[in-house]
C-alpha cells in the first residue's frame, strides 16, 4: 500500500520503511510494510499479537534481515550497515530478560561498554528513578522497575530514535501510566520513538500517529482523530433500553442514521446529537419517562479497530 | 572499559553468584581428590623393592650389601644393570642402586690406610614422580654411604654416591588421579559453558546484545576468556591439593601443563558451544550436557588405565577427547607411562577442537 506513505517531505523522516517483507516457513509474517516517521514524532505499531509488529522493528533495528524491501534509518541503510546504525539508536526488546546476578548498576556499566558515545551510568539510573534500587540484582526487581532498566539501558547512548516493542506488557496501571510520562519526557527532549503496543489506551495517550497492523500489513495509518474521523462521521447516543420505544420510532427521530442494541443498552448514530436528544425526550416524554444513563460518545481507536479487523484486541 | 574485559568480568560475577556453577567447578572436583586420596593413600609400602647391581663381585661390595640389608625396611634383588632397570621401568622395583667396579679395592686399600685419591661412585635410580619412596630410598643409601665412610675415617671419603632418575609405569594412585581429575574439571568446565549460552539465548539476552555495536567474537571472546580464568583457578585448587594432601608434584614443565590445560579447556568449551547449537532450551541444555559428560568420563581412561577395559570398549576410549587430554597431563605432571605421544595427545585435542568449533559455526543460533 503505497498510500499508506504520509507526512511531510523525506528530508525529516527519520525512518523509511519501503516495503518489508519477511517470511518464516509458510507464514508471511510481514507482508510488504511502507511508512515514515518523522523527526521528533512518537509513533505507535498497533495489533494483535502475531500481527508482525516486532518482526517489522526487528528488521529496522538491524537484527532481522528483510526478505524483500529496504529500511533507510537515520539515512542508513539497515540492511548494509547495521553495526553504524546500532551505534545511534536505542533499543528495548518485547521481553528481553537481563543478567540475573548482575546489579542494576552492573548491567549499564556492562553496556556502556559496547557503545562510544554514553551517558554516565549515574544520571541513567536516576533519570528512570531506580536509585534506590541501584545495587540489586536484577532478578528480584519487580515488572515495572525491569522495564525500566530495560529503557535505561535503551538510553545510554544518548540516542536520537529509540524503538520501545510492548514497553507496557504485563506492567500494573501505575507504572504504565510513569512510562508512558517518560516517553512523553523522550519526546520534549527531540528524541524519535517508535513504539508497538496491543494497548488501544497506549496508542491514544502516547502517539502522533499510529499505524494499525494485522496479518503483516499496515490497514490503515494516520493520528487516533484522523482514522477515527476517517470512518465514523457520526456520534453515538447512548441510553438504557425504554419499554414501548420500538426501533422504528428510535429509527424515525432526527438526524438518527442506525440504531444499535448492545447489552440492554441502545445506540443511535447520529449526525445532530441536539436534534436527535430533543426527539428522544419528547419521545419518552410521550411515554411519561426518562431515558437513564443517556451519554454521547465519539467512535474511539477501538472502534475502528473492529471495524478493520472485524475483531477486538485482546490484552 | 573495553567491552572485552566488561563481558569478561560480568561474566565471572555471574559464575561466582550462581552457587550450583561454583559447587561442580570448584568443590566437587577438589571434594573427588580428597575422596580418592584418603581412599589410596593408606598402602604406603613398609619396605621398598630395591636392584642390587654388583659389578665389582668382591667380598668388600658383599658387605656393602648386608649392610643395606640390615637397614631392614629394603629388599633386594640382585641382578644386571640391563634386567633391573627394565624391572624398574616396568614397576616391580622401586629403586636400585648399582655398585661399580673397584669398590672392593678401594674399600681395601682404604682399611690398609690408604685410601684411594678419588672417591668411588655409587649410583641411585629412583623414580622422582614417587616423591616420597624416591627421598626414602636417597636417604637410606646415603646413610649407608656416610656409615661406610666413618667407619673406614678415610679421609678423603671412599664412597660418593649420585642419584639418577628413572621414570616408571608404577605411579601410585594419588599420582594417577590427580591429572585424571584435572583433566575432569576441566571438561565439565567447558561443556557446562553450554548451560549459561542456551540461558542466555533462551531469556533473549543474546538478541540483546546482538541489538548494541558489541561484536559476536567479543561476545565469544569474553566467554572463553572467563572460563580459562576458572580453569587457572581449578587447576591451581586441585595441583596445590593433590601435593599438599598426597605429596603429588609436578615433575614436568609447568609451560607444558599449562599448555595442555589451555588446550584441553579450549577444546571442551568448543564441544560446550556444540551442546549449545543444539540444546533448545535451558533444560535440554542441562540434560545433554549430563549426555555427553558421563560418557566422555567413565569410557576415556581417567580414572583407570584403558588396559583395564573391556575389549569393545577399548576403541570408544580410544576417541574420547578427554583419555588424551588426561593422558597428556599426567604425562607432563607426574611422569606417568604414555598411552599415546605426547604430540598426538596434542593432535587429537586439536581435531576435536576444530570439529566443534566448525560444528557450531555452523549450527549456532544467536536467537
Amino acid at each position: 500500500m503505497t498510500d499508506a506513505q504520509r507526512g511531510p517531505g523525506a528530508g525529516t523522516a527519520v525512518i523509511e520503511a519501503q516495503d518489508l517483507r519477511k517470511r518464516y516457513g509458510p507464514v508471511q509474517a510481514v507482508d510488504g510494510v511502507s511508512f515514515q516517521v518523522q523527526r521528533g514524532e512518537i509513533f505507535g505499531m498497533l495489533g494483535p499479537n502475531g500481527a508482525g509488529k516486532t518482526t517489522t522493528v526487528e528488521m529496522l533495528e538491524g537484527l532481522r534481515k528483510p526478505d524483500g524491501g529496504q529500511a533507510l534509518v537515520l539515512g542508513i541503510d539497515v540492511a548494509r550497515e547495521p553495526d553504524r546504525l546500532k551505534e545511534r539508536i536505542g533499543v528495548q526488546l518485547q521481553t528481553a530478560a537481563l543478567y540475573p546476578n548482575l546489579t542494576v548498576t552492573e548491567v549499564i556499566d556492562l553496556f556502556r561498554s559496547f557503545y562510544r558515545q554514553r551517558r554516565p551510568t549515574r544520571e541513567l539510573i536516576a533519570a528512570l528513578d531506580l536509585t534506590e534500587r541501584k545495587d540489586a540484582l536484577t532478578k528480584v526487581l519487580s515488572g515495572g522497575q525491569r522495564q525500566r532498566l530495560s529503557v535505561a539501558l535503551a538510553l545510554i547512548n544518548d540516542p536520537e530514535l529509540i524503538f520501545l516493542d510492548e514497553p507496557t506488557t504485563g506492567m500494573d496501571p501505575a507504572a504504565r501510566r510513569s512510562l508512558w510520562d517518560l516517553v512523553l519526557i523522550l519526546k520534549e527532549r527531540g528524541i524519535t520513538v517508535l513504539l508497538t503496543t496491543h494497548y488501544m489506551e497506549e496508542a491514544e495517550q502516547l502517539c502522533d500517529r499510529i499505524a494499525i497492523m494485522d496479518h503483516g500489513k499496515i490497514l490503515e495509518m494516520g493520528t487516533v482523530k484522523d482514522l477515527v474521523e476517517r470512518r465514523f462521521q457520526e456520534l453515538s447516543i447512548r441510553f438504557d433500553a425504554v419499554a414501548g420505544l420500538d426501533d422504528d420510532r428510535l429509527g424515525a427521530l432526527p438526524a438518527v442514521t442506525r440504531v444499535v442494541h448492545e447489552d440492554g443498552e441502545v445506540a443511535l448514530y447520529t449526525g445532530d446529537v441536539a436534534a436527535t436528544i430533543g426527539g428522544l425526550l419528547v419521545a419518552t416524554g410521550e411515554l411519561s419517562q426518562e431515558p437513564q444513563n443517556l451519554a454521547v460518545r465519539r467512535a474511539t481507536l477501538e472502534d475502528v479497530f473492529l471495524d478493520l479487523t472485524g475483531r477486538a484486541l485482546r490484552d | 572499559m573495553s567491552a572485552l574485559r566488561a563481558l569478561t568480568v560480568a561474566n565471572i560475577r555471574s559464575f561466582v553468584r550462581d552457587r550450583a556453577a561454583i559447587f561442580w567447578t570448584l568443590a566437587f572436583p577438589i571434594l573427588f581428590v580428597v575422596l580418592f586420596g584418603s581412599i589410596f593413600s593408606g598402602n604406603d609400602a613398609t619396605s621398598f623393592q630395591v636392584g642390587w647391581v654388583d659389578e665389582d663381585g668382591t667380598p668388600g661390595a658383599g658387605q656393602l650389601r648386608s649392610g643395606f640389608a640390615g637397614t631392614g625396611i629394603v629388599e633386594l634383588t640382585d641382578g644386571s644393570r640391563e634386567a633391573l632397570l627394565e624391572q624398574m621401568r616396568q614397576g616391580d622395583l622401586d629403586a636400585i642402586v648399582v655398585v661399580p667396579a673397584g669398590v672392593g679395592q678401594a674399600l681395601d686399600s682404604a682399611t690398609s690406610g690408604e685410601p684411594p685419591a678419588t672417591p668411588v661412585t655409587l649410583v641411585v635410580f629412583t623414580d622422582p614422580s614417587q616423591q616420597t619412596q624416591s627421598t626414602t630410598i636417597q636417604q637410606i643409601v646415603s646413610q649407608v654411604v656416610a656409615a661406610t665412610n666413618q667407619v673406614l675415617s678415610g679421609r678423603p671419603p671412599v664412597l660418593a654416591l649420585e642419584t639418577q632418575s628413572l621414570q616408571t609405569d608404577d605411579i601410585s594412585p594419588a599420582a594417577y588421579f590427580v591429572p585424571s581429575i584435572l583433566a575432569m574439571a576441566l571438561m565439565q568446565l567447558g561443556v557446562f559453558a553450554a548451560i549459561p549460552l542456551v540461558e542466555q539465548r533462551e531469556k533473549l539476552i543474546l538478541k540483546r546484545l546482538s541489538a548494541t555495536p558489541l561484536r559476536r567474537w567479543t561476545l565469544v571472546g569474553s566467554n572463553i576468556l572467563m572460563r580459562l580464568l576458572i580453569a587457572l583457578v581449578q587447576s591451581v585448587l586441585i595441583v596445590s591439593i593433590g601435593a599438599l594432601l598426597f605429596g603429588v608434584t609436578i615433575v614436568g614443565s609447568i609451560a607444558l601443563v599449562a599448555g595442555f590445560i589451555v588446550l584441553g579447556s579450549v577444546t571442551f568449551i568448543s564441544i560446550g558451544y556444540v551442546i549449545a547449537s543444539f540444546a533448545k532450551t535451558e533444560e535440554s541444555a542441562n540434560s545433554l550436557t549430563s549426555v555427553v559428560q558421563f560418557p566422555l568420563m567413565f569410557l576415556s581412561g581417567i580414572f583407570f588405565p584403558i588396559e583395564f577395559m573391556p575389549d569393545f570398549l577399548q576403541p570408544v576410549a580410544a576417541v574420547m577427547p578427554l583419555t588424551y587430554l588426561g593422558d597428556a597431563l599426567r604425562q607432563v605432571m607426574v611422569g606417568g607411562a604414555p598411552y599415546a605421544p605426547l604430540p598426538i595427545d596434542a593432535l587429537v585435542l586439536g581435531a576435536w577442537l576444530v570439529g566443534s568449533f566448525l560444528i557450531s559455526a555452523r549450527f549456532f543460533r544467536w536467537q
